[in-house]
């Protein structure tokens, strides 16, 4: 049978899929992105420097991550020297806005597919905020209405955690979670300007001053969410690995994996970066290098032409172009398919034997859930490496605070060019992302976003293979095939970003 | 005889006519003690979006967000948070704008792709669809952000999708229904949250010319600025990361209705200006609409010292 999963909820934008079900068994998967802007018509011949605020606009839920990569690809065409400051506060802004998106991806977009909302009615303790939500849930029930407890009811069908207090800590920490992710935005947002949407993040730096009571400010905000990482968000990623212990093994991409590595070391362009960058292929790391990508459009709904690398990119929308499917682009790496993420970063990174805690990391938990290090490739696995990313971003940002000069530049001084180009690569928290400027007479003349859903939720390419979330989806077994929440646990898994992915 | 719930809602239209401080202690104790069962449905919508307005919505601290969409309101839907997913979650869309699940506002997100009805699906239908259908059984509509209110970034020049905003929206299709404008790219999570509690607690805000509530939209950026002071006294910054007045460098203050300057963001520590960024007007009608007029005049400055 025929099944269409969208609207998908809990997720960024909007995202149907085209399943096929035989048997209990997924066989079929179309990842359809259903929303397009325009954004590289409307950014060609605007001015360079409106690059970093409009494409922040692509996704308001990682809009620092495109700051970032758009300034990354200006200071490359403008061959910038960023102050050390200006790199170290870049790092600060983007690393607190991952922190921050961790916690909303499994608390707020995920949790659901794993916790039973309804065990709050059993709930017997003294917590106000839970006898408030307890209170609230049973008036609600009471009520009549249409649709009572919404939006945390109605549900799909499912096994939910059948542990009482295991869901009641969860859906405490569900509440908790939502102070905690504005404390990672607040500490962003000292340096950035603003949450969502920074207006500080420039080519070469950010407007603020490192002045010491900021300094502190930032500290203290990381601490705390660096505490609720360790003592809450990874106990309950454990538990939720504890209580699906399948889900190591659903949903698995079926390529390879790809990083650009995230947080340069120093301010020089091509600095080592915290986590490494990588293209990870049969077990194998190589460089990444820009040339080898291309965006297939066969099954996407444009009329210009396919195969375009990066820096030749056109765009045509054709909403009604026949076998198309979606708005989403096929990017694919020397024609490879290849999952971005977490789970991509973190493999690249592991792999490679490159960061000393990302290594500890993974083997202290591999070594609990008795996982080998390639079933990060799964539901679960793509959870860890979240939070095994957060863990590891809380530290270094702590740390890289204390590098701030009060006293230095923030900014360099920017003169641009009449023509010029730069990639511009960094890692948003859904994975990869890559930005290209070509400037001509001081004006975009082209500008061009590969980013991570654009690879995740990628529909098949010219020659007929699928994308990455395409490929985890087929083969699992669901229970009710009008509903698949266990589809819905995969998907939710990537963290996809249709906003982002079409753009 | 009147029921509490056509009293209250009388007593709201009244609030709005006389104002608030004229009314009877007694109606005004009957308003802030509204009837949690009469509490405004909201239907939460996303067309051409970011989900940054979303996003800045959870950054509201006092009220938390939880306490926001379970004692001042009631969130029937919105993409982002609701367990229900897939056609159980059209169903459920569908069952309010059809009239069948009582009275509610729409809250929209996002622009609408006027000339390409394609470029934005929910389910089996286009977003304008769902908007069409809404505009016979709604109470009204919060456009939520500038791409809702005017368009904003989906209808920055070039535009390929022909997007609007929901009012230019529904006055070409012909609609009169209630409809508030919440700019702000995104808008500060107060402006949209403390406009749904002035609707539950004394009804329709009073609204600018441009349909936006004037708690929050009366007065310029500039007018407002700490840094007015340094404008006055020509201190001006020349380069970025420089402090005193940007309005050299391009800052849309003096442009841009918004109480930005006494508000602040993100826990009230920070803004754009106190970043020394300059107002980029993305609460402003025109917020990016045109290639030849930049955020910054970067080259200006660089040309004049030439």
């Amino acid at each position: 049978m025929k099944v269409d999963l969208g609207p998908i909820t809990r997720i960024e934008g909007h995202l149907n899929i085209h399943t096929s079900v035989d048997n209990g068994v997924i066989t079929d998967a179309q990842c359809v992105g259903e929303m397009f802007r325009g954004f590289e018509v409307f950014l060609q011949g605007r001015d360079p420097l409106d690059a970093q605020q409009i494409t922040q606009r692509i996704c308001g839920v990682c809009p620092y991550a495109h700051a970032i990569a758009s300034s990354y690809a200006q200071e490359n065409a403008y061959q910038l020297e960023v102050p050390p400051n200006g790199r170290i506060l870049h790092n600060l802004i983007q690393g607190a806005n991952h922190l921050y998106d961790y916690l909303l991806q499994f608390y707020q977009l995920s949790a659901l597919d794993f916790v039973d909302v309804t065990a709050i009615l059993k709930y017997q303790g003294k917590d106000t905020d839970l006898l408030h939500l307890k209170g609230w849930v049973q008036a609600e029930l009471a009520s009549g209405k249409a649709y009572p407890a919404a939006p945390f009811l109605p549900r799909l069908s499912g096994n939910y955690i059948s542990d009482t207090d295991l869901n009641i800590g969860a859906l405490k920490h569900y509440l908790e979670s939502m102070k905690i992710q504005q404390k990672a935005n607040r500490a962003s947002a000292i340096f950035g300007g603003k949450f969502p949407h920074s207006t500080a993040i420039f080519p070469g730096g950010a407007t603020q001053t490192p002045s010491i009571d900021r300094i502190t400010n930032y500290i203290s905000l990381i601490k705390e969410v660096r505490d609720f990482i360790h003592n809450t968000y990874i106990p309950d990623i454990v538990a939720v690995a504890g209580g699906f212990p399948d889900y190591w093994n659903i949903g698995a991409s079926t390529g390879g994996f790809l990083s650009y590595g995230l947080m340069p070391l120093s301010s020089d362009r091509n600095s080592e970066r915290m986590l490494a960058p990588g293209v990870l292929l049969d077990g194998t790391v190589s460089p990444v290098d820009f040339e080898q990508i291309t965006q297939d459009i066969n099954h996407s709904k444009y009329s210009s032409p396919t195969g375009l690398k990066v820096r030749d990119s056109t765009l045509t929308p054709d909403p009604h172009k026949q076998d198309a499917y979606s708005w989403i682009k096929a990017p694919r790496y020397n024609g490879k398919m290849v999952e971005v993420g977490a789970a991509a970063r973190i493999m690249v990174d592991y792999t490679q034997g490159h960061n000393q805690a990302v290594k500890k990391l993974v083997e202290t938990f591999a070594g609990m859930a008795n996982i080998q290090p390639s079933q990060l490739n799964s539901v679960l696995g793509r959870h860890l490496c979240r939070a095994i990313c957060g863990a590891v971003i809380a530290d270094f940002l702590l740390a890289e605070a204390e590098r701030l000069d009060p006293q230095g530049p923030t900014m360099a001084d920017i003169t641009i060019p009449a023509s010029a180009e730069g990639f511009g690569a960094t890692e948003a928290s859904r994975g990869g992302l890559l930005h290209y400027i070509q400037i001509e007479n001081h004006k975009i003349q082209r500008y061009e976003c590969v980013v991570p859903t654009t690879w995740n939720a990628s529909p098949q390419d010219d020659q007929g293979n699928p994308g990455a979330m395409e490929t985890a989806l087929v083969g699992t077994k669901v229970q009710n095939p009008e509903e698949q929440i266990e589809a819905l646990r995969i998907v939710h898994s990537f963290d996809p970003c249709i906003a982002c992915a079409v753009h | 005889m009147i029921d509490r719930r056509q009293f209250l809602k009388m007593a709201a239209t009244l609030s709005t006519v006389f104002g608030v401080t004229n009314l009877p202690a007694s109606v005004q104790a009957a308003l802030n003690k509204i009837d949690p069962a009469a509490l405004p449905k909201l239907v939460y919508l996303q067309g051409l979006s970011c989900t940054g307005c979303s996003i800045s919505l959870l950054q509201a601290e006092s009220p938390s967000p939880a306490t926001l969409i379970t004692d001042y309101s009631q969130l029937a839907f919105h993409a982002d948070l609701s367990a229900i997913s897939g056609k159980k979650a059209t169903e459920m869309i569908e069952s309010f704008i059809t009239g069948q699940a009582g009275p509610y506002f729409l809250a929209v997100e996002g622009a609408v792709p006027q000339q390409m009805p394609e470029a934005c699906m929910i389910g089996e239908h286009p977003f304008a669809w769902y908007l069409d259908q809404a505009a016979k059984t709604m109470s009204g509509a919060v456009a939520v952000g500038t791409c809702a209110s005017y368009g904003g970034i989906p209808a920055a020049e070039g535009n390929p999708t022909g997007a609007i905003g929901i009012r230019e929206y529904y006055a070409q299709t012909g609609v009169s229904k209630p409809i508030i404008s919440i700019p702000g790219c995104p808008p500060h999570p107060d402006w949209v949250w403390q406009t749904v509690v002035h609707l539950v607690k004394i009804g329709m805000p009073e609204l600018t010319k441009d349909g936006c509530p004037k708690l929050f939209f009366n007065h310029k950026v500039h007018d407002a600025c700490p840094r007015y002071h340094d404008f006055q006294q020509e201190i001006f910054a020349t380069k970025l990361g420089e402090e005193g007045c940007l309005f050299k460098l391009g800052c849309l203050g003096p442009d841009t209705n918004a109480d930005c300057p006494t508000r602040w963001w993100n826990g009230g520590q920070t803004w754009c200006i106190d970043s020394n960024a300059p107002c980029i007007g993305c609460a402003s009608p025109i917020f990016a609409r045109k290639k030849d007029f930049p955020f910054y005049r970067i080259h200006e400055l660089q040309k004049a010292s030439e």
